[in-house]
């Protein structure tokens, strides 16, 4: 088997705040190979951003990575440790080089005072050694291939003179044009139309063939994941509980949480039908809960386990695992039988 | 370009046409004051041992044109004032207001306009670096400096350096000439000795302009760094002063400039206190004495008029820079 292209493992990120260390992230590990695409999903608080932007340290300086926390990434020959770059001018090979990101406001990700065009070739200069008029054929080139049309013009104006769909695929384009390994893509369609939506989710697909490039998808929405990821992690209060494929996490969910958050999702088959939330609020990073940290909110809790003991994972199948005790229990008794 | 020309022209029509209606006010407040200028001349005739009666008055009225409607009068003295620069006599002094005012309106300005550059040639840079920088040290002793520029009285600052002054040289630094220079034409001497006094104002004025312009830097540049541009340029790997002059300094730039005009009216307001006690002949201390004590209304007005016109002017030039530097600002104008 071939190595993955970013092995994430025992990823702990707390926040220096006035109200002491806060943990952001705890013990999160999975993998991204190349050309694949992992879907984070979990609600807003849960740590998909902090992990995400772990990748590239770009977390706020009160940032404070676990001396166990390991993210290592491999381009070709190259071995990255990322989390040991100190430097600014080395997390370029991170920031740009081998990693691109989209945000979730492509209005707010541009500079409001400089053209896309400008913005671009900044990037591409940045990160080799071209002309700028090399520069800027690869960026109008870049700004045709997300379908954005009469490029050569778009790339003169501002942002604000762009529509919403037509930002975020020029954030696309600008992300893909240094050719990064991987695409990091922080709820790249939650601020659009949903038709649009479906238009940018199609076009990341298409770019993931072509440009044999993995993203890391982080999303609060299923519905879009089934669609993009091949394989899907689920994140709550900053831990992961379950990963696997898309169709062990999806069609099998082994986890209470994943399954409470399928269940959220409304479906167009019965109108009528009530929607059934994940009982509970999400609980305060200030204030985790011991043991297992969904044990506050989760309907399959077993006394005296979930309250005082963290979960440890759980084989399934191949590539599914899971952190639970209730499903390890489940698991154990499947196998006696 | 042409669209630039025509923007411009269109910010340049209305200043003048707020200038026209500031000119309209200010005369307007001058009429509201109880009495006109002829009833004030003969009182301080009067004053001086003449006796007058009620036909010298309505005689003096006749002569002066105060007998013409009020629209009327408005429109010759705005017309004097926009197309000769002319102001009139001043209602106690018999003088011609322009000459009265000469230089004096000039060295108002030249003084508070410095003040402000000052100002912002320091808060600029501090107030970026202060934003960016985490060394608390730095920025408690920035913030510790700035609260008190912004908390201490200039009276008190003013008051405090002559005291100073006064113990130390013997002089006590008022006034913007020394005696021997004072009515003397202007020479190399003389703008020498002036320098050498213009600095006092000059620094007690941009003393807290400089705390009030560096907080709002600083401001500025905290709000901008915490935008997403910011962070997703840095996630293409910019860094260091190339992304901090380009991402959230020229961004802040916009607002910075936005607040000059302000900041000019504050100074223009604080002028007249500082020159009343460093005691400078300038316009500030004019406006304060034909206000308060003389009641003369031309003068007051034409001073009035042409502190508003500075700060019209001023914003004027700051719409343009702003559309020069922010295109969301060019296009919402433009179209």
């Amino acid at each position: 088997m071939t190595e993955p292209l970013i092995s994430v493992r025992n990823l702990t990120v707390r926040f220096r705040t006035d109200e002491g260390l806060v943990t952001a992230v705890d013990r999160a590990s999975f993998d991204i190979s190349a050309g694949e695409i992992l879907g984070l999903v979990g609600e807003s608080g849960s740590g998909k951003s902090v992990t995400a932007k772990s990748l590239m340290q770009l977390n706020g300086d009160n940032a404070v990575y676990d001396d166990e926390s390991r993210i290592t990434l491999r381009t070709g020959d190259e071995v990255v440790e990322v989390l040991s770059l100190k430097r600014p001018k080395d997390m370029m090979v991170i920031r740009g080089g081998a990693i691109s990101m989209i945000f979730q406001e492509p209005m707010a990700s541009f500079a409001p005072a400089i053209t896309i065009g400008d913005q671009m070739v900044e990037q591409l200069q940045l990160h080799s050694a071209m002309s700028k008029k090399r520069a800027e054929e690869i960026s109008i080139e870049m700004l045709n291939r997300v379908g954005i049309s009469d490029a050569s013009k778009r790339f003169r104006q501002y942002a604000f003179e762009f529509s919403g769909g037509m930002r975020q695929r020029a954030m696309i384009a600008m992300a893909l044009s240094t050719k990064p390994k991987l695409l990091i893509a922080d709820e790249p369609t939650t601020a659009l139309d949903v038709t649009i939506q479906a238009q940018v989710i199609d076009l990341m697909k298409d770019l993931v063939d072509e440009f044999q490039m993995a993203i890391l998808f982080i999303t609060h929405d299923l519905g879009v994941i089934a669609q993009t990821a091949d394989r899907v992690a689920v994140m709550y209060l900053g831990e992961l509980v379950e990963t696997g494929s898309v169709r062990q996490v999806i069609g099998e969910p082994a986890h209470p949480y994943t399954n409470g958050l399928l269940n959220a999702l409304p479906t167009i088959d019965d109108i009528y039908a009530p929607l059934i939330p994940v009982p509970g609020d999400i609980p305060s990073p200030l204030d985790r809960p011991s043991g297992c940290v969904f044990h506050t909110r989760c309907g399959q809790v077993i006394a005296g386990t979930c309250e005082s003991e963290v979960p440890a994972a759980t084989q399934l199948d191949d590539g599914h695992v899971c952190y639970c005790f209730a499903t390890a229990a489940g698991q154990a008794g499947q196998k006696a039988l | 370009m042409a669209r630039f020309v025509h923007f411009t022209s269109i910010r340049a029509v209305m200043a003048l046409f707020t200038l026209l209606l500031v000119s309209l006010i200010v005369f307007t407040l001058m009429e509201l004051v109880p009495g006109n200028c002829a009833e004030r001349y003969l009182a301080f005739k009067n004053t001086q041992g003449s006796q007058i009666s009620i036909a010298d008055i309505k005689a003096e009225e006749i002569r002066l044109g105060l007998d013409k409607p009020f629209v009327q009068r408005w429109v010759t003295w705005v017309g004097n004032v926009f197309l000769h620069g002319e102001f009139g006599d001043s209602c106690i002094l018999r003088v011609n207001i322009n000459q009265l005012l000469g230089q004096k309106f000039l060295i108002s300005l030249g003084i508070c306009l410095t003040s402000l550059l000052l100002a912002y040639l320091i808060a600029i840079p501090v107030g970026i670096i202060a934003a960016t920088s985490n060394n608390a040290w730095l920025n408690g002793s920035l913030r510790f400096i700035s609260y008190l520029g912004l908390a201490m009285p200039n009276f008190l600052l003013a008051l405090m350096i002559m005291l100073f002054s006064t113990v130390v040289f013997g002089d006590s630094l008022t006034g913007l000439f020394s005696k021997e220079f004072r009515d003397a034409p202007w020479s190399y001497d003389r703008v020498i000795d002036f320098l050498s006094r213009a600095w006092l104002p000059v620094f007690i004025l941009g003393w807290s302009a400089t705390a009030f312009a560096l907080q709002t830097v600083r401001a500025l540049m905290l709000d901008e760094n915490g935008k997403l541009y910011v962070t997703a340029a840095k996630a293409r790997g910019l860094y260091g002063r190339r992304l901090l002059w380009r991402y959230p300094a020229r961004h802040a730039l916009g607002p910075i400039i936005n607040s000059l005009g302000f900041d000019l009216n504050r100074i223009f307001n604080e002028l007249p206190i500082v020159a009343l006690i460093l005691t400078l002949t300038e316009s500030g201390a004019l406006l304060l004495e034909a206000l308060a004590r003389s009641n003369d209304q031309q003068l007051a007005g034409a001073i009035i008029f042409l502190l508003t016109a500075s700060i019209v002017s001023l914003n004027f030039i700051t719409d343009i820079a702003l559309a020069l530097i922010d295109p969301r600002v060019r296009r919402s104008v433009m179209g």
